[in-house]
């Protein structure tokens, strides 16, 4: 196992990985936010704020986001990214 | 740690020929070359995973209209590389797809010729038939439908002999390569009821591996696989919980315990019941239909998710829009179902796309609650779900769960070379490892830090207040030895929290882990090989 080129291939993408997702941040641009809150259905960690009177969602969990990636799949507006701070 | 040594578990593609190779013991060549053989070079040729490519390559050499799709990224890439190294890139359209989602994409007649090597073997009984359909559909009047598999025989002591044989050869290619197929069973039968005339062109291994033809006879028909949906029921017996005890221990090794996919009816539900999609994870479901059973009569559509949870599942690619779709054209519910609304489990929505299905099925798909148990009242509030239904805890009860279920495996990582080099230490290790699991699982929300090395701490000097004490009652205090005791438990304990806190939902921490692990492997090899050396201290 040890001595596999594969598995050090393996290991150093998967540090790479680990890096990569802890700058992972949720950027979300409210001018394309309809008020369809999928994201609100779907963040399992409540992330996201619906904000009746302007039919719009608010992104509260910066701090609790597990990048997931769910409300930006489920988005059909295309108003979440998830990019690398 | 874990998730590293699984996933090159599952990394085939590069062994993966190989094992091919082996399982087949070299006969397939010959098999590909009989459907090459038989391809002309205006035919417009559809290969259903075409894997890495071997039997691509030579459908290519004929003709320079090949689509070739596989489920795999990484087996694309391979086959991407073996056709430009032999420059017959050109010749073939590589995409990523599911075979379920060829019907959407392709229109009726299409191809002059369908070929599939080794796999329909990975698809669920009725996902078979009903990709047969779609082959059905796709192919020309006058097209050829080419499979080459291994079957099953069909008279039981033939496979009982065939079980003998290929069971040591299976267990041997798997331990090598991680590859490892199913053989088919009733192939000519699933080809008559898809509409084909089938003929065995060509048989190796003692009739075990084919290439059947299936010529186009009557048109297909869309019906439902399933004649009659079958009930299901909380019923736990000696192999559910058996199943239960696997999956509470190794549920990170595979094989995942798998639920045939395809409808249930829970209760007795109508035309209008709400239906409930899962994923085939044998667990998932049982726990769904204990949750949901007396509650109310609805329909369970068990969508093939590879016998993975349905978050894991989703994340990693196992769970698609196309998966669902094709279970559900499967079942034959779209046709006499009336609400036409789902109830996806909020938890696949990293990975299963809601407008794909709305846009190709008509269906309202709603996100239903993290917990089953929450399913009934969801429903009662007309498919609505409070905070608590949204959102992900972690109870304590799921964090002894979940420390049992990664113990199995991590246990087995540190145990191993314990028992080789440290065997006169195996018990008081495994005691701390038992003792540092569950008093972290227990302790989780009461350690401060958000996750990383801090949320470790308090372990580690409970396991060196541990280890001096078991040191003072079982002899001398040797400072030399009480030294290296003392990093072999902060290396455990640090260990012990990075492994938990990777399974822990709340927290990004899995793919961060493995960083501390090559940190713990210094210290070790530090202190108990090279210190040893430098100062020229005796064992």
């Amino acid at each position: 196992m040890a001595g596999s080129p594969r598995l050090r291939e393996l290991l150093l993408e998967h540090w790479h990985l680990a890096r990569t997702l802890r700058r992972l941040e949720i950027v979300f641009d409210p001018e394309r936010c309809v008020g369809l809150f999928e994201c609100f259905e779907v963040c399992p960690v409540d992330c996201w704020h619906q904000n009746r009177e302007q039919n719009k969602v608010e992104f509260i969990g910066a701090r609790r986001c597990i990048a997931c990636n769910a409300c930006v799949l489920q988005c059909s507006v295309e108003a979440i990214e998830l990019k690398v701070r | 740690m874990a998730t590293v040594f699984m996933r090159w578990l599952e990394r085939r593609p590069a062994t993966y020929d190989r094992g091919i190779r082996l399982l087949t013991l070299g006969r397939l060549e010959r098999l590909y070359r009989i459907i090459a053989a038989s391809v002309q070079a205006d035919h417009q040729v559809l290969e259903i995973g075409c894997g890495t490519g071997a039997l691509t390559s030579l459908l290519a050499e004929v003709t320079d209209r090949v689509v070739a799709i596989d489920v795999s990224e990484d087996m694309l890439t391979v086959a991407r590389q073996k056709l430009d190294e032999k420059e017959l890139l050109g010749h073939v359209q590589l995409t990523r797809m599911d075979a379920m989602a060829l019907e959407a994409a392709y229109s009726p007649g299409t191809f002059d010729m369908i070929v599939s090597s080794l796999a329909l073997s990975e698809l669920s009984s009725t996902e078979q038939e009903y990709v047969l359909r779609i082959c059905r559909q796709l192919l020309a009047a006058d097209g050829t439908l080419l499979i080459l598999d291994e079957v099953a025989p069909a008279h039981a002591y033939a496979r009982l002999l065939f079980g003998l044989i290929r069971g040591p050869l299976r267990l041997a290619t798997w331990l090598l390569t991680r590859t490892t197929t199913n053989p088919l069973k009733n192939l000519a039968v699933k080809l008559r009821r898809s509409g084909f005339a089938d003929k065995l062109l060509a048989a190796a291994l003692g009739g075990t591996l084919c290439v059947y033809q299936g010529k186009p006879e009557v048109a297909a028909g869309f019906e439902s696989v399933h004649e009659q949906i079958p009930r299901i029921g909380h019923d736990p017996n000696i192999a559910s919980r058996l199943k239960d005890a696997w999956a509470l221990f190794f549920r990170v090794l595979p094989p995942y315990p798998k639920f045939e996919p395809g409808l249930y009816a829970i209760g007795k539900p109508d035309s209008d019941s709400p239906v409930l999609v899962t994923g085939n994870f044998d667990l998932t479901v049982r726990r769904v239909v204990r949750d949901i059973e007396g509650e109310l009569d609805a329909w369970l559509l068990v969508v093939n998710s590879s016998g993975i949870n349905v978050w894991c599942a989703a994340g990693g690619g196992f769970l698609s829009a196309e998966r669902v779709i094709g279970a559900l054209k499967m079942s034959g519910i779209d046709e006499w179902h009336r609400g036409k609304r789902m109830v996806l489990p909020q938890l696949c929505a990293n990975g299963v796309d809601g407008n794909v299905i709305r846009a190709q099925t008509g269906w309202a798909v709603n996100w239903g609650p993290v917990r089953a148990r929450d399913i009934p009242t969801y429903l009662e509030n007309g498919y609505t779900k409070t905070e608590a239904m949204r959102t992900v805890d972690f109870p304590v009860l799921d964090r002894l769960e979940m420390v049992s279920a990664t113990l199995g495996l991590y246990g087995l990582m540190v145990l191993g070379p314990v028992l080789i080099f440290w065997r006169h230490l195996f018990w008081p290790i495994l005691l701390a490892l038992l003792g540092l699991s569950y008093f972290y699982a227990l302790a989780l929300p009461l350690i401060p830090g958000r996750d990383g090395l801090i949320k470790s701490l308090p372990l580690a000097f409970i396991a060196l207040a541990g280890m001096v004490v078991f040191t003072w009652l079982t002899g001398p205090m040797d400072p030399l030895q009480l030294f290296r005791r003392g990093v072999g438990m902060v290396a455990l304990s640090v260990f012990v929290a990075a492994e938990l806190q990777g399974m822990s939902p709340l927290m990004r921490g899995e793919q961060a882990n493995w960083g501390w692990e090559a940190l713990i492997a210094v210290m070790l090899s530090v202190t108990y090989w090279l210190l040893p050396r430098i100062m020229g201290w005796s064992a």
